[in-house]
């Protein structure tokens, strides 16, 4: 039966030094899984290539291993020696292959736990697989359940709960003074990389007005233009200050330029309004003394780290309750899988029974539309129907059961005995293989004196 | 005192009360349950609180049908100001998430009905005028709102400590309450509306303590006034100085203890008769 696999790279075993070398663009991604299809012991392929994961993920064609060539295949496609990524490469193969693609999905997986990237990057490997004609049934129905155990993930647990990087942990204690942030002013003190995130994100989250203010009013202007901001010179702080509601301050001073003696004067000009200040210069450039002022909220890095530090704390506690989630989830698809093996054979054998029924059915009827039948001769009629339809049936099984391989017979026997829950009263007596003739004796004795079928069987 | 009045004084408390008094139990430990990180069974406490509070009105309901008006007395009026306070959390609560403010209402809603129901009758002047009625609905229903007013503004302080003292491992934080500006703007506007309530009920129980004719120097009649005056200076300042947050929030509870001790001297004096 053909098998999920999993072949892949991730920060867990490899630096990005190493997985950069691995890494596909996404242009690159169509041709690839054609690649793979076509050359390789691969019926299904999907490719997801982030900062932090290579992975493919496929099935394998009926009864071959595919984890061997594409391991070798992605070394190739890379320029690089199979060996030489050998111990970087990890693969997992059926049920494990299934919880390894529902735990990066969940972003179990992830260096950030709980991280939401992940699953639009899945989600578009995915939409790429199936443009490329690369997806299948069994991958596509993996997939879509990732997704569903993703979201089940997300919603149940707290992993993806609480901000988890600096500028968002901003945003979020942002958010915890004014609720939602629309309409609100942010200043940026300073023209640092951190502030640019930080307003990016303040922006996003509906804030409507971003002034820059920086000592170099070039750098001012520069960042205003990045972020759609507005540059101020650097003399009107204090009047910037009184407009704001949110300021975030990265200059590189060596001395604390919200000071005390400025927000004084700053708060009493405000009437108090809620002014939450988001210090992440290194020296500090906000004196601690300002968030003794009413309304005045101070947040310096180290703060906002230890939220972050907090909130993945918490996300780890909720990877185990995501862990689970993941494990019984994945034994429902087995289950889901197991039973989708047997179902076109179940689909095909009441096929043959229905075709086999009613084509002998639509002779007898026939046959009996011919001519005028005396009920005695109808009854003959319809005994012969039955004990046609039962030889028929039972034709190919029993001699397949009867040309059977020495060594295969037994076995089959055994597996028509459970399947029919027969029980052979003289097992013993002929194990010959010309012993099984005596079925359909009996059964014609049986088709012969219907009245009584019970004695002849216990005969 | 006649016979009659003797029993409507001490009409027995309904099985809805019974029913608000567990559910209000049941409300309260949910909402410390959802506090304490279950927050699917958020809908759950509030659905408790929700079946507390037509169980209080269907108590109150029932003591109408047997003549006991919810402001003859300042008795039944805590029951009407915890089922006003009630009322309130249940609307607030449809906008923000107020776990915290819940896990400190519900107990305070359930020990006013108590109190209310469960406190011996004591006298009661029989003569209740309509003015008398007016004065104690209206004085009740500012309470109520001052009440209300006075929560949030709890919720603030603890909110804002948390905040501002960067306690981010304690329940004010982690629980993600109501933000803070909507906290303060939403007492703010609550006061507003108690106000002006609070003041005729002010104006109508003067009037009515002179026709009665009784002296003013019961230390109940000054306090009445604090609370006024608490609440007055409060809204001039914020007018006009743009007071707010904390300052305000202080001034509101400080407020609200005036009135509080004010309904507590009522209750006393009526059990002592």
């Amino acid at each position: 039966m053909s098998e999920l696999f999993v072949v892949g790279i991730s920060w867990r075993t490899a630096p990005v030094a190493v997985r950069e070398k691995l890494a596909f663009r996404d242009e690159e991604l169509t041709g690839t899984l054609q690649a793979m299809t076509a050359g390789l012991p691969v019926a299904e392929a999907l490719l997801v290539s982030t900062c932090n994961r290579v992975e493919v993920y496929g099935v394998a064609k009926p009864g071959s291993d595919a984890t061997g060539p594409v391991r070798a295949f992605l070394a190739t496609q890379r320029g690089l020696a199979p060996a030489d990524v050998a111990d970087v490469l990890y693969d997992h193969r059926g049920s494990a292959a299934v919880r390894h693609v529902f735990s990066v999905a969940s972003a179990l997986d992830s260096l950030v736990l709980g991280e939401a990237q992940i699953l639009g990057q899945l989600k578009a490997a995915y939409g790429v697989a199936s443009g490329a004609g690369t997806s299948g049934p069994l991958l596509a129905r993996c997939l879509e359940r990732a997704f569903g155990v993703a979201k089940r993930v997300r919603t149940e647990t707290a992993i993806a709960r609480g901000a988890a990087n600096v500028s968002t942990v901003a945003v979020d204690l942002a958010k915890r003074v004014f609720g939602n942030l629309e309409g609100k002013h942010v200043l940026v003190v300073g023209a640092g990389k951190m502030s640019t995130l930080a307003a990016r994100h303040l922006y996003a989250s509906g804030a409507q007005r971003i002034v820059v203010t920086n000592r170099s009013p070039e750098k001012a202007e520069t960042l205003a233009a990045e972020i759609d901001g507005i540059a101020r010179p650097w003399a009107e702080l204090e009047r910037l200050l009184v407009d704001a509601d949110v300021v975030i301050s990265s200059t590189g001073a060596r001395e604390p330029i919200l000071t005390r003696t400025l927000f004084k004067r700053v708060t009493k000009a405000r009437r108090w309004r809620q002014l939450v200040v988001i210090d992440i210069a290194v020296p500090r450039d906000a004196e601690p003394a300002i968030g003794e002022f009413d309304g005045v909220y101070v947040f310096d890095i180290d703060d906002l780290e230890k939220v972050v530090a907090a909130n993945l704390a918490e996300r780890a506690k909720a990877a185990e309750h995501a862990g689970r989630i993941v494990e019984h989830e994945a034994g429902q698809f087995e289950h889901w899988l197991r039973t989708q093996g047997v179902v076109p054979t179940i689909r095909a054998l009441r096929d043959r029974f229905a075709r086999v029924a009613e084509r002998e059915l639509q002779k007898t009827l026939d046959q009996l539309a011919r001519k005028e039948h005396t009920p005695a001769q109808q009854r003959e009629v319809v005994q012969r129907l039955v004990q046609l339809v039962i030889n028929k049936l039972l034709h190919q099984p029993t001699t397949a059961l009867r040309e059977a391989p020495p060594d295969e017979a037994g076995m089959r026997a055994e597996i028509l005995c459970q399947l029919f829950d027969l029980s052979p009263v003289e097992p013993a007596e002929s194990a010959e293989p010309d012993e099984p003739r005596e079925p359909p004796q009996a059964l014609d004795r049986v088709a012969a004196t219907p009245a009584s079928p019970e004695r002849k069987a216990a005969t | 005192m006649t016979t009659t009045s003797e029993r409507l004084l001490s009409v027995a408390p309904s099985p809805a009360f019974w029913v608000a008094v567990i559910a209000y139990t049941a409300a309260a430990a949910a909402l410390l349950v959802v506090l304490g990180g279950h927050t699917k069974l958020r809908p759950l406490a509030l659905a408790l609180v929700g079946l507390a509070f037509v169980a209080h009105g269907a108590d109150i309901g029932w003591r109408g049908t047997q003549h006991v008006h919810p402001a003859q007395s300042v008795r039944e009026a805590l029951g009407l100001l915890s089922f006003i306070i009630t009322g309130g959390y249940l609307l607030a609560s449809t906008r923000y998430r107020l776990t915290l403010g819940g896990a400190a209402v519900m107990p305070v809603s359930l020990v006013l009905l108590v109190v209310a129901r469960l406190t011996p009758a004591g006298t009661a002047p029989e003569d209740l005028s309509t003015l008398g009625r007016i004065h104690i609905s209206l004085a009740t229903l500012g309470v109520g709102v001052f009440a209300l007013a006075s929560a949030l503004s709890a919720i603030y302080l603890v909110e804002e400590r948390a905040l501002r003292r960067k306690r981010f491992d304690t329940l004010a934080f982690k629980d993600k309450g109501a933000p803070l500006e909507a906290l303060d703007r939403l007492s703010h506007r609550l006061i507003w509306v108690g106000f002006p309530i609070f003041t005729v009920a002010l104006v109508l129980g003067a009037i009515w303590v002179s026709k009665l004719g009784e002296s003013l120097d019961r230390p109940e009649y000054p306090l009445a006034a604090v609370t006024w005056i608490f609440y007055a200076a409060l809204l001039v300042v914020r007018q006009v100085y743009g007071w707010r947050g904390r300052r305000a929030a202080r001034l509101t509870l400080a407020g609200f203890a005036a009135a509080l001790l004010v309904l507590f001297i009522y209750l006393v004096r009526r059990m002592a008769g």
